[in-house]
């Protein structure tokens, strides 16, 4: 089973439109700078796993309220376990939700193949150019593995989006316009997040602000 | 007018000057009298003081009044004013152990120091009162009724039991007042506004901004003759019959200009907003569905509410419209608060789930919306900051006639649940005593409240509460034998903390023995109610600066105790405890628990509950909110729901960005002010009190993804 070492029986900002729990499985091989899950990306070791059956049992007492599972990282598709554990709550009839860097097309592959997914939100970190990727991903990406996650996606045919987080020092509005070129807006539903420097995995931008919000909204309109 | 004045006449200024001729032997003293003038001294004048404000002796009086002439030609006093020559035989009578007569004799005011604080520090004991000359002169004003109260209408064990911080008695300063009001608009509709002593008569409005016009003006007066929330029922179906007229663009005008109106009345009493509250239906609540409808001129439609469904649903959208765009700054607005009923009705009613849909953006956006729930055949008026009146048989009675429908509360006693843990020392017994001892004491103060108002009431149209007088339906607009008496809870966490060693959220021992508490305390005033014959209910105080009080008095009176459980920021003075029974509100709990286990605590809290929902800088889809608000009606017992975003207002630029910032996201200024729900209502930050700003702090928001 993969370690989980966080679990929120509430959000309603994480599924679109719906309420649900979320869990968070430790590791990443991503280190993108302005990450706020950074512990779970860094020191996963050094936090408490909760044990899978004490979440199904918490889960249970919230069939009449949640719509679904979201399952949040770092990155979920590292951890070899992952289509069994979810393969265990699909079987208990919870709709599941997975949040992934695309970094490992054969796992998503296998979950769609396999009907184990409702929702996917992909993170796309910039616009599919090595040296942009490389930068707000915090190291070497294989942009190959991302093009085939985008693909498989957009052929799924589940609800799935598209995101990425801006920060000014990262990206520019071309930028902006050269990732949304990348999606067919017919099929998949893009987003952006606007950076906030509150408690990032690179100190330093913590000192940095985000898009002013009305810069920030029109950059939003362009992708929408 | 005498050198002793009676206490009301001597409020005058008192410059300094001097009066007196050095070179005299005899007194020839003048004394600045309060009626700006200033008269010879003359001893006499205490005497016959002493003789109309006390029960002592002539002898007595006479001697006195020599020893103060005495005292006064040995000072060489140089300046003397009629207070001063006041406090002097105070201080006499105490010497003389005349205790009884001194407290009679007494004058109540403020000490110049004190004057020159408030006209320029900020009082922060209500949010709701800005910084002005009006507000300053509300805050002298209630100083000074404040003293009579806790000297003339309570007995000294109440008014003791208030001031150790034992219980606390809820707007002193507005002894003269009922505590709050939840009315009909049918009222102004049929009768047109005919106040009492105003310069002029208005006859039932004919169209709905004249009807808006009397509707502002009529809560205007009643806040200066209540201490709390004025409420209004139902309003969007009692506007109906006059939107007829209107297309849609009207409507939308209308709802924009009730709003304004509501949230831009700072000019009445103390500067102060009209704390209001609208309650809305998107169904016609069953007990309205076969009431005739008042219409333009006061006059019958000949039509029953149940026909004016869809203008009662036009002018509901449009409020929330106007709510969701907020001012012109983008902020949210402060009031009127929007209490949207739900019902097993409304699930039924055509168009429920769109509405909802667009509440729940409001109160994501914005966060004005408030969801009560109104579950099998309750039906309620909701107001103040949680405050609710269930219909009773009597009332669905009142209801064939609206304008008859009006509901108040006289007063507000809190008691502080805290320190009864800390007497009882663990044992169960005790603590039961102690509360039973507190909620006696409660309801003896509310006794004595009622007499006073009473005692007002009796000099009816000619007396200082003519307004509530007024009989225009053949009934004194306060119908005081219907008149609740609210008896409210601080800081239950805490008594579980020291008793238990736990707080509620730590497990459900802890919280079934909060239900005990509390369903002994609802026991408790059942009983009383029935032998006193007054209504006793409890209610969620706010306790928006009682939670502060309580705190602060525990600390400095049970230190030991105290210390280990009191809430919030001890260095910064930042201490509070948990309002009523709410949880601890930093405790990393889910809003489905939090909605699920405080509401386990409402179905005793007859008068009226919530939970919060702090979102912060989160704003969730509204097709999110609106499963959960439908979850909440049908999986708890949870009696209201709020969703509290966050905002920050710059000062510098105008605009309004979502979450708590120190600098503004679109101008970098650090001229900024917060905004968000304190206890049950919007406002700024900055002029919360020390407590609340503890407490803000300490706030779950639900986004903080890793307990550690």
């Amino acid at each position: 089973m993969p370690l989980i070492k966080g679990f929120l029986e509430t959000s309603f900002i994480d599924w679109p439109g719906k309420l649900c729990a979320i869990l968070f499985v430790g590791g990443c091989n991503f280190r993108c700078p302005f990450c706020h899950n950074h512990p779970l990306v860094l020191a996963p070791e050094g936090m408490e796993t909760i044990a899978f059956e004490e979440i199904m049992s918490r889960l249970a007492a919230r069939r009449n309220w949640l719509a679904g599972i979201c399952i949040s990282g770092g990155e979920p598709t590292l951890s070899p376990g992952l289509p069994k554990m979810i393969a265990r709550l699909k079987a208990e009839g919870w709709a599941i939700k997975l949040d992934t860097n695309g970094t490992r097309p054969e796992v998503l592959a296998q979950l769609l193949g396999d009907h184990l997914l409702d929702m996917v939100a992909m993170d796309v970190k910039a616009p599919l150019v090595q040296e942009k990727y490389d930068r707000c991903a915090g190291g070497p990406v294989d942009l190959g593995a991302i093009r085939k996650s985008i693909g498989l996606l957009r052929h799924s045919g589940i609800p799935h989006e598209f995101r990425m987080t801006i920060a000014p020092s990262l990206h520019t509005e071309e930028d902006v316009v050269a990732w949304a070129h990348q999606f067919d807006r017919s099929r998949s539903r893009l987003t952006l997040q606007n950076f906030n420097p509150k408690t990032t995995l690179d100190a330093r931008y913590e000192n940095e602000q985000g898009f002013a919000p009305e810069i920030f909204s029109r950059l939003s309109g362009l992708v929408a | 007018m005498g050198v002793v004045m009676p206490l009301n006449a001597e409020t005058a200024q008192a410059r300094t000057h001097q009066v007196v001729n050095e070179d005299s032997t005899d007194i020839a003293l003048f004394v600045r009298s309060s009626q700006d003038d200033m008269l010879g001294w003359n001893r006499q004048r205490i005497v016959d003081a002493l003789l109309r404000e006390t029960f002592i002796d002539r002898d007595t009086a006479e001697k006195i009044s020599k020893d103060i002439e005495v005292t006064i030609q040995a000072g060489k006093v140089k300046t003397i004013t009629g207070p001063l020559i006041r406090e002097m035989v105070n201080a006499k009578l105490l010497e003389m152990g005349l205790e009884e007569a001194r407290r009679m004799h007494t004058r109540l005011g403020v000490p110049l120091y004190d004057v020159d604080q408030l006209l320029v520090q900020h009082n922060k004991e209500n949010a709701n009162v800005p910084h002005g000359p009006e507000a300053t002169n509300l805050t002298l004003a209630e100083g000074i009724k404040k003293e009579y109260a806790l000297l003339h209408v309570f007995t000294p064990d109440v008014a003791d039991a208030h001031l150790s911080g034992d219980l606390h008695l809820h707007d002193l300063g507005f002894i003269d007042r009922p505590y709050c009001s939840g009315q009909s608009l049918e009222y102004i509709k049929k009768f047109g506004l005919n106040l009492p002593h105003a310069l002029s008569m208005a006859k039932p409005a004919k169209h709905a901004e004249v009807l808006l016009a009397h509707m502002v003006k009529f809560a205007a007066s009643l806040q200066s003759h209540f201490a709390g929330a004025i409420g209004w029922d139902a309003i969007n179906l009692f506007y109906a019959p006059y939107l007829e007229e209107l297309d849609d663009n009207g409507v939308k005008q209308l709802a924009q200009m009730m709003i304004y109106e509501f949230s831009q009345q700072a000019v009445a009493r103390g500067g102060q907003a009209i704390f209001s509250d609208v309650n809305i239906y998107w169904e016609v609540p069953k007990h309205f569905e076969d009431v005739p409808a008042i219409g333009p001129g006061g006059e019958y439609t000949g039509k029953t509410y149940r026909e004016y469904e869809k203008q009662a649903q036009r002018f509901a959208w449009a409020l929330f419209e106007v709510y969701k765009e907020g001012d012109a700054a983008g902020r949210p607005f402060f009031f009127p608060k929007p209490l949207v009923h739900i019902t097993e009705k409304f699930f039924k009613t055509d168009g429920h789930m769109d509405f909802l849909h667009h509440i729940c953006e409001v109160a994501s956006v914005k966060g004005n919306t408030y969801f009560v729930f109104d579950r099998g055949d309750t039906a309620k008026i909701s107001e103040c900051c949680r405050l609710s009146f269930k219909l009773e048989a009597s009332d669905i009675e009142d209801a064939k006639q609206p304008w008859k429908m009006r509901y108040s509360a006289l007063q507000n006693v809190t008691i502080n649940l805290p320190r009864l843990a800390f007497k009882a020392q663990g044992d169960d017994t005790k603590l039961f005593g102690l509360l039973t001892e507190k909620i006696q004491l409660a309801a003896k103060a509310h006794g004595q409240k009622r007499k006073f108002i009473e005692r007002l009431m009796s000099l009816g149209k000619g007396g200082p509460l003519s307004l509530l007088a007024m009989d225009l339906d053949g009934e004194p607009y306060l119908k005081l034998h219907k008149c609740s008496f609210l008896i409210g809870m601080v800081g239950l966490n805490e008594l579980i903390r020291v008793h238990l060693g736990q707080e509620l959220h730590d497990s459900d021992e802890s919280i079934k023995f909060g239900l005990k508490v509390i369903a002994h305390m609802n026991i408790v005033c059942n009983k009383l109610a029935e032998s006193m014959g007054m209504k006793f209910v409890l209610e969620q105080t706010p306790a928006e600066s009682t939670a502060f009080r309580f705190a602060k008095l525990d600390l400095a009176h049970f230190n030991a105790e105290a210390e280990k459980v009191v809430q919030g920021n001890r260095e910064k003075g930042e201490v509070y405890y948990s309002n009523s029974t709410l949880f601890n509100v930093g405790a990393f709990m889910s809003p489905i628990a939090r909605v699920e286990k405080e509401g386990l605590f409402h179905p005793l809290i007859e008068a009226g509950s919530i939970t919060h929902i702090w979102l912060g800088e989160a704003q969730p889809d509204k097709e999110a909110l609106a499963t959960f608000v439908i979850n909440v009606f049908k999986y708890t017992q949870n009696d209201q729901i709020a969703f509290s975003p966050e905002f920050t207002a710059c000062l510098a630029c105008g605009k309004t960005s979502r979450g708590l910032s120190e600098t503004c996201p679109y101008c970098e200024s650090k001229n900024v002010d917060g905004i968000t729900r304190i206890t049950g209502y919007f406002t700024k930050i900055s002029s919360w009190n020390k407590g609340k700003l503890g407490e803000l702090h300490d706030r779950y928001r639900n986004i903080d993804r890793f307990n550690n």
